[in-house]
């Protein structure tokens, strides 16, 4: 069972199971101790999946429609946020010929 | 072959050596997996010079036939760029009450999405979908905010596929936008745009021109630049001796 499907208010979208049948959404973990909540990753957050609540940011509950493009990663000045789970379909648009995600690699 | 060689040595042009196994990543490396997409500007707006250096180098991109099938257009009048926002969550609005397989609707809902998705799955492939409900939702911006957008457009009547070619060109400026410290974002919600007769008009888009795509443009908040994993795609590589491997 992926982790987003373990929150507690997914009833609030009603076909929340049936859409994770097909879709795998990205995760991202966030180092309460280093972040300082200045919000950055929240904004550039293409699917608005961040939000900062107690001046820490967080994934939202409901639906973070993240799709591990690694925006927030990036931004982070404080190397508070790591990528976890990576996005990924199923059926028909199911990604095809692909192997682990890596940093760029020297040859 | 020693003519050529001779030549070489004594023209004022430099051979440049490739790098070793192993070394470090050279400006241009550096550049292309450094760049991220970038989502949130600052206000202040890039000035004329830089915009000018960028398009330049769009102008020398590659091209079918030599043919050079774009026009660039550069927006930086702001009342222009919210006005075209705003017409394009209209836009988006209207397709969300018919085309939405996220939030569960009625079964006619259901089954109109999934005859949109058969018939243009680029378009209505799960990830734009989920960005096109975030538009309408106004959560997420059109042009995320910036105070420059360049509109790409390709000459239809052009060889081979100018559509590739534009898009060649377009990567082009974004790594050059790069290498300045400015951030880019590939936006394609502009559809709308390119087919409603209003804007078609304003903007004086008409034969043999077509709306391809924009590219945002601005300085970015915080420093976004940088180095994220990105999947590693199967390489099916076909070796001089004639045996075949795959890679990653």
């Amino acid at each position: 069972m992926p982790e987003y499907l373990k929150c507690k208010d997914w009833w609030k979208i009603e076909s929340f199971r049936k859409l994770g049948k097909d879709i795998i959404l990205g995760t991202v973990e966030i180092d309460r101790a280093k972040c300082k909540g200045c919000g950055l990753c929240a904004g550039a957050c293409a699917a608005s999946a961040l939000e900062l609540k107690d001046k820490k940011v967080k994934m939202i509950d409901v639906l973070p429609a993240c799709m591990s493009c690694g925006d927030c990663v990036a931004i982070c000045p404080r190397g508070a946020i790591q990528l976890k789970g990576y996005f990924q379909l199923k059926r028909y648009f199911r990604y095809l010929d692909r192997g682990e995600p890596s940093l760029p690699r020297k040859f | 072959m020693n003519e050529v060689k001779e030549d070489l040595e004594q023209g004022t042009k430099s051979k440049i050596i490739p790098p070793e196994s192993g070394a470090p990543f050279n400006a241009v490396e550096e550049v292309i997996y450094r760049r991220r997409s970038v989502r949130y500007y600052q206000d202040k707006q890039v000035p004329d010079y830089l915009i000018r250096r960028i398009l330049e180098t769009g102008r020398f991109a590659p091209s079918s036939g030599n043919t050079q099938p774009w026009k660039f257009m550069v927006i930086q009048n702001q009342e222009l760029i919210k006005e075209m926002s705003r017409d394009v969550v209209k836009m988006m609005r209207l397709l969300m009450k018919f085309a939405d397989y996220i939030e569960k609707g009625t079964w006619w809902k259901e089954w109109i999405s999934k005859l949109f998705q058969r018939f243009s799955n680029n378009m209505f492939h799960p990830v734009p979908a989920a960005a096109m409900k975030l538009i309408a939702e106004e959560k997420l911006g059109v042009w995320h905010g910036a105070p420059t957008v360049i509109f790409l457009l390709m000459d239809r009547r052009s060889a081979g596929d100018p559509m590739v070619d534009v898009g060649i060109s377009g990567q082009n400026m974004v790594l050059t936008a790069h290498s300045f410290g400015l951030g880019t974002c590939w936006v394609s919600f502009c559809k709308p745009i390119g087919m409603m007769p209003k804007w078609k008009k304003r903007l004086g888009i008409k034969f043999p021109y077509k709306l391809v795509t924009t590219v945002a443009l601005g300085y970015p908040r915080g420093v976004p630049d940088g180095q994220v994993p990105r999947e590693t795609q199967a390489i099916d590589w076909y070796e001089e001796d004639g045996s075949f491997k795959v890679i990653y």
